[in-house]
C-alpha cells in the first residue's frame, strides 16, 4: 500500500518518507487468547501457543533477511507493558514471547498510546513504523474495549483523544487468530476495519483461512512477510560494472499528488548511474529517505565459483568467503567516492533520482548509501533538470576547469531574490531615515564621494517614484539646498554645484513631469570645470 | 486537484482615486542628522506617507516575500484603478519581479487629487481582476496540454487582494455584490471560450486602509460564503505600520508560512565589519541581533507533530497575532563540506530585508557559509535541527533529522561482498569518477541519436567500462604509465586522425619498451616464484591491450585502425612461433589454416563482441587471434615473416605477396606527419633490424609456449 504525499510546490512539498521501518509487535496477553483451539488427534493448542508460532516464523525471517531492521515487543491486556524495547536481538524478542504470561481483558486504546509514546520516544514523528497487532479478535467488553473507544470518538477532549492516526506515519498490520466467519459473527470485523480506517488505510487485516493450526498460522504470516518484509533485492549499475545489492531499509512506493489520479512510484529493481558530483555542489540535498546499499552474492555467483565442488549446504559459509574475497563494484565504488568527496547520481525511475555516497558512523564503520530524492524531473533547484545534464566531455571546456578551480553548479536562479538584490523598503521609519541619512553623509564628503551619493540619490529616487511619494522627494530637496548653504567655506567648490544640481533634478522629479520622472532615468552627476578629486571618480 | 489552488493567481486591485492621495498622517523625521549639529540649523519637518503610498509599499513586501519564497508557480496580476483600470503586468511568469512592478507604477504616479472623484473607483479594477481570473496562466496551459482528454480537471481558482478606501458597510457588501456578479458574468463568458477559464473558487480580501487618528468607518468581518464561487473577507487597518503588518499576516496564511526568529548571532565576531557597528550607534538602535525569516510551514513539522512547537521557543508578537520559532546561532565550522541528512529544503525571505541584522545573516550565507541551527530545549541539551545554506543565490532553510537513526551501526561495508579485497583501484576508479562528472547543458538539446544529455552521460559510462577490470592484481594495462594516452582515447565516442596517431605512438612505444625489455607491472599473485618470465608478461600485456582496443572496435573505422596497429606490431604470440617450428617440417598445414580462418576474419569483430564480457572476450581471444593470424589476409603473419627473416636474409620489401600494413603504416605516417618528431623505436625496426626482438633468437620460445597457459 503506497504511502500518499501531497504536492504542494513545485519544490516544497511533504512526502510520508518512506525509509528504516522499525516495527512495534503488540501481542494480544488477554485471558481470552489461551482459549484452545479444536484439534483432532495430537496435542492440545491455544491461540496463544498459534501466535507465539506465527511470530517466531517473524523473527526467523527477519533475522535472516531483515537483520538492521529494529523491533520491539509490547504486551497488553488492561494495561500494556514493553517486553522488549527496540533492539536489533532477535533472540531475545523470541525469548520474551516464549515468556509471556496472560493477564485479564483486552484494552486496544490505551494499548495504542503506549505504542505512540514508545515509537515517538524512540523516532520521533517523522519515521515511519509498523505496528503488528496480534489478536484473537476478542477485543474487549465495556469501557475500554475497542467498541467503546470507537463509539465515543467524537466526543473526547483534545488530551483524550485516540491514538490514531498516529501522530507519524504506519502501517497498522492486523493478524488476527481467528478465521473470518468468526470476526464477523461479531462487530469484530468491523471494528478493526474501522480502526484501519482510522490509520488513514494504511493497513490490513490478516485472519486464518480453515481450521486453527500452525499451518494455517503459518501462512497467514507468509503473507504478512510477503506483504511488509520482503527484501529489495536490485542491480547497480555503472555503465557495465555491475553489483547485486539488497537496499535496506525496503523503499516504499512514492505517491505524488498532482492534478490526476496519482500512481505510486515504486523504485526500479536496475538501478543506474547516471554520472558524478562533488559533494560540495550537491550540497546537503533535502531527501525522502536514506537507504543502506549492501553488496550480495547472489546464488548463481556462487554457484559458478563452487562448481565442481560438492553441492552441500555446508559449503555456505565458505561460498560467503569467496563472496568477501571476490572484487565487488559497490566496495570499489564506495571507496573512490569515499577518496575523492563525490557523490553518484542515480536513476531510480522515471524522472526520480538519488545519490549514493559513503558515510560513515561515530565507529568509522564506512558504507555505501543511498538517498531517495523527491520524484520529479528536477529535485533540486541547484541542479536544474536531471535530462539536461551531460558528461563535462560535450562541454566545449571542461566546466570545472582544467586544475578544478570552478564548477558549473550551483545554477543561478534568472531573478535574484530580493535580499540579493539591494531593495528598498520603507515599511519601518529607520528604513528610510538610514536611506536619507546615506545621502547626507556623501553630501558632506563631495566631490570625493560623488559617485556613491548619486547613486544612492539614484535608488531612493526611484523607490520614491514607484511609491508615489513625491513627498519625499521635495524634502530631500530641501535638505540637499540646506546642506549647500551649511558648507564651510574650506569646502571644494564642485561641492555646491553638485548639491544644488542634485536638488533641482529631485524637485523636477516630484512634478511627474514624464521628462524627469521617468524610473529608469538616473541623475547624473553635473560636468564642471572644476577638476578636484571628483574627476576620477564621476560616472 | 492540488497542483493550482487560490494561491496559483494573486489580482492586486489597488485604490488610485484621488482620496487615496490623502495623508496617513504617520509622520517620518527624515532629518535625524540635524539633530546633533547644534543651534541655527532649522529641522526639515517630518514627512507623511499619502495612503496610496502605504498601500503601494506594503503590496510591493507582500509581494517580495512571496517571490523570495515562490519564484514560480504563484503569479500576480497587479492592477491600479481611477477612472478606468491600469493593468501594471500580465501572468507570464517573466513579469513576475518586484523591479517590474515598481518601474510600473513609477509610470502611474500617485493619484491626482483634483481628478474629478465622480468618474473615479476601485470597482474597474474589481471587474479586470475577475476577467484577469479567467485568463489561463501558462501553468494551466501546458497542465491541460498534458491532461488534453482530461483538461477540465485543470483547477481554475484565484485571490483578489483589493486595498481600497471604502465610504461604510454598505460600500463594501456594493463591492462585493459587483464582484459575485461580474464572477456569473464571466464564468459564462468562459464556458464559451477556449482560451478562458471560469473561475471555480475566488477569495475576496476586502482590505480598507484609512488615515491615523480617524475613526474608521469599516467594520472587520470573517470569511464568509457570498456563493458557491465567492468567499470574501473584510480587514479595516489604519495605514501605516498596522497595514504592513496586515499584509504580513495575511500573506503568511495566503501561501503557507511560518516564521523562525534566528537568535544569539554573533555579529561582532562573525558577520559584520566595523563600520556596521559604528553605524548602530551612530543609529542609536538597540544591538537586537535576531532575524527573522518567513519560510514554507513545513519546515516546522517536526514541532508541529511532536507539540514541541513551545519548547522550540516559540512567542508571540505584534499582539499575539504572529507566532515566530526561536532557533539559536551554532557557530559555524570552517568550510566543512558534509553531507547533512536533510529532509526538506524550504526557500526564505527575511521580514525586515534591509535591516542591518538581516543584511549580514544573508550576505554571510549568500558568501557560501553554512550555519547550523540549534533548537533550545528546556532540558538544556542541544539539539542541531536545520541549517541556513545558499544555493546559487537562494538561501534554504534547511531541515535537519535530529531523532535516532534506524540505520544506526551497520556492518562496515569492508564486512560484506568484496570486502576483504584490498587492491581495488580505487585512485583510478575516482580519475574515472572525474571524468564522468555531470554539468547542465541548455534545455532540450538533444544530440544526432535524439538523446538527452542524461542519456548521454549514460552512454559516457557505458562505453568507459567496457574493459574495467576493478583490481590491480586484474590488470597490466592500467598499471603502466605508457598506456594511458591510448586508454584516454580509445573510449572516445569518435576519435581524430590525431588521436589515431597518439593512439599508433603508445602502441610503438609499447614495441620499443618490449625492446628494451623493460619490466612490466604484472601482478605475481597466484603465480609460483617470481612469476611469468618477460616475454610472456609482454603477451599478457598486449593480449589485455587488445581486450581494451577490440571492446571499443566497433566504435568507428578509426578505432578498427588501433585495433590493426596493435594485431601489427605486437610481439609474437608463442603459438606463431611454435607453428613456425611445425611450419619447417609441414607447410601444407598453413593452408587448411587459411580456410578455416578466412570467414571469421572478414567479418572484423561484429557489434555482438561488445555485448560479451570482457573475461568472456578473453576465453575466446586465443582462438580467434589464432584464426586471424593464420589467414593469408591477416597482417600479422606478412609482417611477421619478413622481420623473423630479416636476421637472416630478406628485407620486408622483397616479400612476397601483398604489401605489409606495417609497411603501409609507416609509409602513410612518414608521409603525413612529418611535424612529428620520428619515434625512435620506429626509426630502429627500420634501420636496424637486427636489434627488434633481439630476444626471439635465444632460446625462450619454449618457455613462452608453456607459460602461456596461466595467462591469468
Amino acid at each position: 500500500m503506497p504511502f500518499v504525499a501531497l504536492k504542494l510546490s513545485e519544490f516544497t512539498s511533504t512526502y510520508h518518507r518512506s525509509g528504516a521501518m522499525p516495527t512495534v509487535v503488540l501481542m494480544d496477553s488477554s485471558l481470552s487468547m489461551t482459549r484452545p483451539v479444536s484439534q483432532e488427534g495430537s496435542e492440545e493448542f491455544q491461540r496463544k501457543n498459534l501466535a507465539v508460532h506465527g511470530l517466531t516464523m517473524l523473527f526467523e525471517h527477519m533475522a535472516t533477511n531483515y537483520k538492521l531492521e529494529f523491533t520491539s515487543l509490547v504486551a497488553f491486556s488492561s494495561l500494556w507493558e514493553l517486553m522488549v524495547p527496540f533492539t536489533r536481538d532477535y533472540n531475545t524478542l523470541q525469548e520474551a514471547l516464549s515468556n509471556l504470561e496472560d493477564y485479564d481483558k483486552t484494552c486496544l486504546e490505551s494499548a495504542l498510546h503506549g505504542v505512540s509514546n514508545i515509537v515517538q520516544q524512540e523516532w520521533g514523528s517523522t519515521c515511519p513504523c509498523q505496528v503488528v497487532l496480534v489478536t484473537d479478535g476478542a477485543l474487549g467488553i465495556g469501557r475500554g474495549s475497542l467498541r467503546h473507544s470507537l463509539h465515543t470518538l467524537k466526543q473526547r477532549v483534545e488530551d483524550k483523544k485516540f491514538p490514531l492516526p498516529f501522530p507519524f506515519p504506519a502501517k497498522m498490520f492486523i493478524m488476527c487468530i481467528a478465521n473470518v466467519e468468526e470476526l464477523q459473527s461479531t462487530d469484530a470485523m468491523d471494528n478493526l476495519e474501522q480502526l484501519i480506517g482510522l490509520n488513514g488505510g494504511e493497513g490490513q487485516i490478516f485472519t486464518m483461512e480453515g481450521p486453527l493450526c500452525l499451518k494455517s498460522v503459518q501462512s497467514m504470516f507468509g503473507k504478512l512477510i510477503d506483504q511488509a518484509y520482503t527484501p529489495f533485492y536490485a542491480v547497480l549499475h555503472c555503465g557495465n560494472l555491475a553489483s547485486d545489492v539488497q537496499v535496506f531499509p525496503r523503499p516504499e512506493p512514492v505517491l505524488v499528488d498532482e492534478e490526476v489520479d496519482p500512481i505510486p512510484k515504486a523504485v526500479q529493481t536496475d538501478l543506474e548511474i547516471v554520472g558524478f558530483i562533488e559533494i560540495a555542489d550537491i550540497s546537503s540535498p533535502p531527501v525522502l529517505s536514506r537507504h543502506l546499499v549492501l553488496p550480495i552474492a547472489v546464488n548463481k555467483e556462487v554457484d559458478e565459483v563452487g562448481a565442481g565442488t560438492t553441492e552441500d549446504a555446508e559449503e555456505e559459509p565458505s561460498a560467503n568467503q569467496m563472496a568477501g574475497k571476490s572484487p565487488n563494484f559497490c566496495v570499489l565504488l564506495h571507496g573512490s567516492l569515499k577518496v575523492e568527496g563525490m557523490v553518484a547520481l542515480v536513476q531510480l525511475g522515471p524522472e526520480w533520482y538519488g545519490m549514493l555516497y559513503s558515510q560513515a558512523d561515530s565507529k568509522k564503520k564506512s558504507n555505501l548509501m543511498m538517498s531517495l530524492f523527491e520524484p520529479g524531473p528536477e529535485p533540486l533547484p541547484w541542479l536544474g533538470k536531471i535530462s539536461q545534464l551531460g558528461p563535462i566531455s560535450d562541454a566545449a571546456e571542461n566546466p570545472y576547469g582544467e586544475d578544478d578551480s570552478k564548477s558549473p553548479f550551483p545554477l543561478q536562479p534568472k531573478n535574484k531574490r530580493s535580499y540579493a538584490q539591494n531593495v528598498t523598503v520603507w515599511i519601518k521609519a529607520n528604513g528610510l531615515q538610514t536611506d536619507v541619512q546615506k545621502i547626507l553623509r556623501n553630501a558632506r564628503k563631495l566631490p570625493e564621494k560623488t559617485q556613491t551619493f548619486y547613486k544612492e540619490l539614484n535608488r531612493l529616487r526611484k523607490a520614491a517614484l514607484a511609491f508615489g511619494f513625491w513627498e519625499l522627494l521635495k524634502g530631500v530637496a530641501e535638505l540637499l539646498e540646506r546642506e549647500c548653504t551649511l558648507l564651510p567655506d574650506s569646502a571644494h567648490p564642485d561641492a555646491a554645484f553638485q548639491l544644488s544640481h542634485a536638488a533641482q533634478q529631485l524637485k523636477l522629479a516630484s512634478t511627474g513631469d514624464s521628462q524627469y520622472s521617468a524610473f529608469n532615468h538616473n541623475i547624473t552627476p553635473l560636468h564642471t570645470d572644476f577638476s578636484g578629486g571628483g574627476a576620477g571618480d564621476r560616472m | 486537484i492540488m497542483m493550482f489552488s487560490v494561491s496559483h493567481k494573486t489580482a492586486f486591485v489597488v485604490d488610485h482615486c484621488p482620496y487615496m492621495a490623502e495623508s496617513s498622517r504617520q509622520m517620518v523625521e527624515c532629518d535625524m542628522l540635524t539633530k546633533s549639529r547644534g543651534q541655527g540649523v532649522i529641522p526639515l519637518a517630518p514627512v507623511s506617507k499619502s495612503l496610496w503610498t502605504c498601500a503601494v509599499e506594503c503590496s510591493m513586501e507582500y509581494c517580495r516575500i512571496l517571490y523570495d519564497v515562490y519564484p514560480t508557480r504563484k503569479l500576480v496580476h497587479y492592477i491600479v484603478s481611477d477612472s478606468e483600470f491600469h493593468s501594471l503586468n500580465s501572468w507570464r511568469q517573466e513579469d513576475q519581479s518586484t523591479q517590474e512592478l515598481m518601474a510600473a507604477l513609477a509610470s502611474v504616479g500617485p493619484p491626482n487629487p483634483r481628478e474629478d472623484p465622480e468618474c473615479c473607483s476601485v470597482l474597474h479594477g474589481l471587474v479586470a481582476a475577475v476577467e484577469s481570473l479567467c485568463a489561463i496562466t501558462q501553468y494551466q496551459h501546458e497542465a491541460r496540454r498534458t491532461l488534453m482528454d482530461v483538461a477540465d480537471r485543470v483547477a481554475n481558482r484565484g485571490r483578489i487582494i483589493c486595498l481600497t478606501n471604502a465610504k461604510s458597510d454598505t460600500h463594501v457588501r456594493m463591492l462585493e455584490d459587483c464582484v459575485s456578479e461580474t464572477i456569473q458574468e464571466q464564468n459564462k463568458l468562459a464556458a464559451g471560450s477556449d482560451r478562458l477559464m471560469p473561475i471555480q473558487r475566488c477569495e475576496l480580501v476586502l482590505v480598507h486602509i484609512y488615515p491615523q487618528g480617524d475613526d474608521t468607518l469599516v467594520s472587520d468581518r470573517s470569511r464568509k460564503e457570498l456563493s458557491s464561487v465567492l468567499s470574501s473577507e473584510v480587514h479595516s487597518v489604519r495605514a501605516g505600520r498596522h497595514l504592513a503588518s496586515k499584509l504580513n499576516i495575511l500573506v503568511q496564511q495566503h501561501f503557507d508560512l511560518a516564521s523562525t526568529t534566528i537568535t544569539n548571532i554573533p555579529m561582532k565576531s562573525f558577520l559584520c565589519v566595523s563600520v556596521t557597528l559604528k553605524e548602530e550607534q551612530h543609529a542609536n538602535t538597540s544591538a537586537n541581533y535576531d532575524v527573522e525569516l518567513l519560510h514554507h510551514r513545513d519546515a516546522h513539522l517536526e514541532f508541529i507533530k511532536s507539540g514541541d512547537l513551545h519548547m522550540a521557543g516559540s512567542t508571540s508578537r505584534d499582539s499575539g497575532l504572529k507566532e515566530t520559532v526561536t532557533l539559536k546561532w551554532c557557530t559555524p565550522r570552517t568550510n566543512n563540506v558534509e553531507l547533512h541528512y536533510c529532509t526538506g529544503a524550504y526557500r526564505i525571505s527575511p521580514v525586515d530585508v534591509n535591516s542591518r541584522p538581516s543584511s549580514c545573516l544573508t550576505n554571510f550565507l549568500l558568501n557560501g557559509r553554512s550555519v547550523l541551527l540549534e533548537q533550545p530545549r528546556k532540558s538544556g541539551s542541544k539539539v542541531i535541527s536545520h541549517m541556513l545554506s545558499s544555493h546559487g543565490g537562494e538561501i534554504f532553510l534547511h531541515v535537519l533529522n535530529s531523532t535516532r537513526s534506524t540505520l544506526e551501526d551497520p556492518p562496515s561495508i569492508s564486512e560484506g561482498c568484496g570486502g576483504r579485497v584490498t587492491d581495488y583501484r580505487i585512485t583510478d576508479f575516482g580519475e574515472f569518477m572525474r571524468e564522468n562528472r555531470l554539468t547542465p547543458f541548455s534545455e532540450g538539446v538533444l544530440d544526432a541519436s535524439g538523446r538527452t544529455s542524461s542519456e548521454r552521460a549514460k552512454a559516457q559510462l557505458e562505453r568507459h567500462t567496457r574493459y574495467w577490470p576493478m583490481i590491480i592484481s586484474q590488470t597490466t594495462i592500467f598499471n603502466m604509465q605508457a598506456v594511458v594516452p591510448l586508454a584516454n582515447l580509445i573510449v572516445k565516442e569518435s576519435l581524430s586522425e590525431e588521436d589515431v596517431l597518439t593512439c599508433q605512438k603508445t602502441v610503438f612505444n609499447l614495441v620499443d619498451m618490449e625492446r628494451k625489455n623493460d619490466p612490466l607491472p604484472i601482478s605475481t599473485v597466484g603465480s609460483r616464484g617470481k612469476g611469468p618470465k618477460r616475454d610472456e608478461q609482454y603477451r599478457i600485456m598486449w593480449n589485455e591491450l587488445e581486450t581494451l582496443v577490440k571492446a571499443h572496435v566497433g566504435s568507428s573505422e578509426r578505432h578498427q585502425r588501433v585495433l590493426e596497429c596493435i594485431s601489427a606490431c605486437r610481439s609474437k604470440p608463442p603459438e606463431e612461433e611454435e607453428r613456425k617450428k611445425r611450419g619447417r617440417k609441414r607447410e601444407d598445414k598453413e593452408d587448411k589454416a587459411e580456410k578455416n580462418g578466412k570467414d571469421a576474419d572478414e567479418k572484423a569483430w561484429p557489434d555482438s563482441e561488445r555485448l560479451k564480457g570482457p573475461q568472456e572476450r578473453e576465453k575466446e581471444e586465443q582462438t580467434e587471434s589464432e584464426m586471424i593470424k593464420d589467414s593469408p589476409d591477416s597482417p600479422e603473419p606478412l609482417n611477421k615473416k619478413p622481420r623473423l627473416m630479416s636476421e637472416e636474409i630478406q628485407p620486408p620489401q622483397k616479400s612476397k605477396g601483398p604489401v605489409s600494413l606495417l609497411t603501409m603504416w609507416t609509409n602513410r605516417i612518414t608521409a603525413t606527419s612529418r611535424k612529428h618528431e620520428v619515434f625512435a623505436g620506429r626509426l630502429n625496426s627500420v634501420n636496424n633490424k637486427a636489434e627488434l626482438y633481439q630476444h626471439l633468437k635465444e632460446d625462450n620460445g619454449m618457455d613462452l609456449h608453456e607459460n602461456g597457459k596461466a595467462t591469468r
